[in-house]
């Protein structure tokens, strides 16, 4: 099954194995694209997944999560997506590209703009991002920026786009029973709290036109106090099956499932919480939130910091790691006739067959385990079950893309620090072709 | 007014169109492996076109266990050799020689980054600001260090560049060797002078030696240490008197040209001299927690009343002490030596500038933060004026911006609006000429 082509509304994928939205800071700090944005991409379009899904791109400036990302919020970004876009195509790899608002779900704000925006204006409940509360005209500026950022992926030459609607970002803002605190027509009711969402697909779709493919990633279990015990949990399985009907309705070509109405969150990306990692790179948001210093401080001190990780960690050891989304994904499935892919710790192909076999999803998203095997698809091609050295989901990568390269930093699955060291620094080569 | 400053200066190898040079300045505008990017190119053309005499270039790393921070284009390999011709071709499109100043950090440094806890130094002794750990060099390490600056002055010379800075002063790795209050060796490298002084001397004529007699070498100094400054039980380290015997030395080891600064430690109270706002401070220096063994201490004190504002006092400069505060020992270096002296420190006023060349203080001066507040000062000097509408405040908030954010003129009181101040330093991304104000 994983080798069957995947056809998502007009756009047909070679396989069933699509690279998930990940990516490091590459680029430069105003929004503008690297070569080694390229060069990360092209690791894993080289090793043969069906199709990437770019890490989120932001369709403005106040919607970045942090500086390093390359933007989608001008024509003159254009050129750089299409580059990027060409560069992949050549390896018969389809790219999709995720346009975002993250609202108030930010990382490091940046200089230009401090606040973000939201549904609400209670500040994100991790790290205390602040925000404003969006009035509707702000909310139709957005959605305008939305099918913008769409219209230029298109015109890149790119294959899709997928919006970014899961993991807390911005839809999520107003989807999530959790975050949502607004009275007017976009607050209360599901079907309120809907509207952002379904505007947004609506606005892309009156966009790019029917032939171009669109996407949309819900976190389907939202759980927002699996992450701190005192928040609310948010939308219920049978609340976001709803909207993905409302989201066939409004024309999305496929679904993308995920969990977690806030990233990072236990379940996505799930497993380990590598305390002494995220102190090493955590002190760079220290001045940018207003629980930054008290979660500083539990990370660096025992036993706050093992009390954290054994609560992160108690999702991902009751559910299992791969395929933690799977039961999530088929409810999905049974209530839509696109197609439905689903993330989370896949990399064994047999757990795949299975999945897509028993109709729990027709595809799998991966990330970490691609970041540690970029060739995982050629390892499945060769007959293998799991890589000779799969990822032990540490999360090591993810906590330390704020500071440093993105990429795999589990010492033990490298002979040396060196070879581990070479990997990271591969995104690299070539180097950058300054413009003359 | 205005006469001295734009005479052209010759060094024996070079000849530059007048007296102001652009000192060396970082900002993280590469990627995290040392290669370069447009950004910086953009970053030199901003003070190419405003008409300077030299670019002494960013801190450039000769050798990956020298690296201070993640994302300063490097001359580490050959590799690096055409990024750094390109950037010489545009710079010399607007007549203006291209410096490469060599580096190595050793103990001190910004963040630690994922390549190695332990930087080389004269010493095993870790900083004493921030508590970067290090290692003391062996002779085979100095060695090799040393070949590192005369492959990296090899590369700048077949990149196209003009000349090579050897970066001795301010606290980095020549300083560790060269301060009393720091070399606490007890090989030839160590104790006298002479020994401290070694390591320099050798890295000059290995340089000499590879690139051969008609290249441009110069070599930054910190004259006056200041080392017990911040903290007044620490050691004074060298004297002027030490540095002028350094400097000496220097020149017959075949330097072209001796630039002074000072202090023994980068940031220093005298260097960049200024305001130091805790509050500026505490909003960057997060990202180097997890780098040294005193940081958190140093955050908490940066922190808390009133801690940050002892600290503030004894870490600023008030304006008026602040312009050509170096210019007393560049004299004494000019004094001792007959190579064409560079003076750094503040300089803005021409009068200033004139009054120092025309004195026989120096010969020509170097600028950082008032050339980032006004990247065409030449250009008012050239128009008769005596300093810019709007000069750099001394805020020094460029610098304490620089880990985190890109580097320019972060003083919003310059701006009309804070949104023109982000245009500004955002500009440098753009392959454009940044608005001149003539």
């Amino acid at each position: 099954m994983i080798f069957e082509p995947l056809q998502l509304g007009p756009l047909t994928l070679k396989n069933r194995v699509v690279r998930s939205s990940v990516g490091g800071r590459w680029d430069n700090y105003d929004g503008s694209g690297t070569e080694v944005r390229i060069n990360w991409e092209l690791k894993f379009a080289r090793a043969g997944v069906g199709a990437i899904i770019a890490s989120n791109a932001p369709i403005h400036a106040r919607g970045g999560i942090l500086p390093g990302y390359a933007l989608i919020d001008s024509d003159a970004r254009i050129p750089f997506w299409r580059e990027l876009g060409r560069r992949v195509h050549e390896h018969d790899c389809a790219y999709i590209l995720q346009v975002n608002h993250a609202g108030r779900e930010r990382i490091l704000p940046g200089l230009t703009y401090r606040t973000g925006l939201s549904s609400t204006d209670e500040p994100e409940p991790l790290n205390g991002f602040p925000c404003e509360r969006m009035t509707v005209e702000q909310i139709r500026e957005v959605v305008g920026m939305y099918a913008a950022g769409a219209r230029r992926a298109r015109e890149a030459g790119l294959d899709g786009v997928e919006v970014a609607g899961a993991n807390g970002m911005m839809p999520t803002q107003f989807l999530s029973s959790a975050i949502n605190d607004r009275k007017d027509e976009y607050g209360g009711s599901l079907e309120n709290r809907a509207r952002f969402g379904l505007e947004v697909v609506r606005a892309v779709r009156a966009a790019v036109g029917p032939d171009f493919c669109i996407g949309y990633k819900i976190s389907v279990e939202e759980r927002l106090n699996e992450l701190l015990p005192w928040l609310k949990r948010g939308n219920s399985v049978a609340e976001s099956v709803q909207m993905c009907r409302w989201l066939e309705q409004a024309g999305v070509d496929y679904l993308h499932i995920s969990a977690g109405a806030g990233f990072p969150h236990p379940r996505n990306p799930a497993g380990r919480f590598p305390a002494a990692e995220v102190v090493k790179t955590y002190d760079t948001l220290l001045s940018s939130g207003r629980h930054t210093f008290r979660n500083y401080l539990a990370f660096r001190t025992w036993p706050l910091s093992r009390i954290f990780a054994w609560w992160w960690q108690r999702p991902g050891r009751r559910l299992g790691i791969e395929g933690i989304n799977l039961t999530a994904a088929r409810a999905v499935k049974q209530a839509v006739s696109v197609p439905v892919l689903c993330t989370g710790g896949f990399q064994t192909a047999s757990v795949i067959e299975r999945a897509i076999g028993a109709g729990d999803c027709d595809g799998v998203t991966i990330a970490r385990p691609l970041v540690a095997n970029p060739d995982l698809v050629r390892h499945f091609e060769a007959g293998l079950d799991r890589p000779p050295r799969p990822c032990t989901y540490c999360n090591k990568c993810l906590f330390n893309f704020v500071e440093n390269p993105l990429g795999c930093y589990e010492e033990a699955r490298f002979d040396s620090r060196e070879e581990m060291l070479a990997q990271i620094f591969s995104v690299y080569e070539p180097s950058e072709t300054v413009a003359a | 007014m205005s006469e001295a400053l734009l005479q052209p200066l010759e060094f024996r190898n070079l000849t530059v169109k007048n007296r102001i040079l652009r000192s060396n300045l970082s900002g993280r505008f590469d990627h995290y492996d040392g290669t370069g990017t447009q950004a910086r190119i953009n970053w030199e053309l901003k003070f190419a076109r405003g008409g300077v005499g030299a670019i002494v270039s960013s801190w450039c790393g000769v050798h990956r266990r020298g690296f201070i921070v993640p994302g300063y284009a490097s001359i580490e390999t050959d590799d690096r050799i055409p990024f750094w011709r390109e950037l010489g071709r545009r710079v010399h499109e607007h007549g203006c020689p291209y410096i490469l100043q060599l580096a190595f950090g050793g103990r001190q440094r910004d963040i630690n980054g994922v390549e190695f806890e332990r930087g080389w130094s004269s010493t095993d002794k870790p900083d004493p600001l921030h508590g970067f750990q290090c290692e003391r060099m062996t002779k085979s390490q100095i060695a090799e260090v040393t070949d590192a600056f005369a492959e990296g002055a090899r590369r700048a010379r077949e990149a196209g560049l003009d000349g090579v800075e050897i970066h001795g002063a301010n606290g980095y790795v020549f300083t560790q060797f060269l301060s009393s209050a720091i070399n606490d060796r007890d090989d030839e490298y160590g104790g006298s002078l002479e020994n401290r002084a070694r390591f320099l001397l050798e890295t000059v004529r290995a340089i000499r030696e590879r690139v051969g007699d008609d290249f441009h070498l110069q070599v930054k100094l910190s004259t006056t240490e200041y080392g017990n400054a911040l903290m007044p039980w620490a050691k004074k380290g060298n004297t002027i008197e030490d540095s002028v015997q350094v400097a000496r030395w220097v020149e017959e080891a075949g330097a072209d040209a001796i630039h002074v600064s000072s202090g023994n430690t980068f940031p220093h109270p005298d260097n960049p001299a200024g305001s130091f706002s805790a509050k500026d401070v505490v909003a960057t220096y997060d990202v180097m927690l997890s780098s040294g063994i005193h940081t958190f201490r140093n955050y908490l004190l940066f922190r808390t009343w009133p801690f940050s504002r002892i600290l503030e006092r004894r870490s600023s400069r008030s304006p008026d002490e602040i312009e050509g505060a170096n210019l007393r020992d560049a004299a004494a270096v000019k004094r001792a030596v007959s190579i064409p002296v560079l003076c750094t420190g503040g300089f803005q006023r021409a009068s200033t500038i004139d009054e120092a060349i025309g004195r026989g203080d120096c010969d020509a001066v170097t600028i950082g933060r008032a050339l980032i507040a006004t990247p065409d000062l030449v250009r008012h000097f050239e128009a008769g004026g005596n300093e810019p509408p709007n000069p750099c405040t001394y805020c020094n908030k460029c610098l304490y911006a620089v880990l985190e954010s890109p580097l320019g003129c972060y003083d919003e009181r310059r701006y009309g609006t804070r949104e023109e101040m982000l245009a500004e330093i955002l500009s440098v991304y753009h392959d454009e000429p940044a608005a001149v104000t003539p």
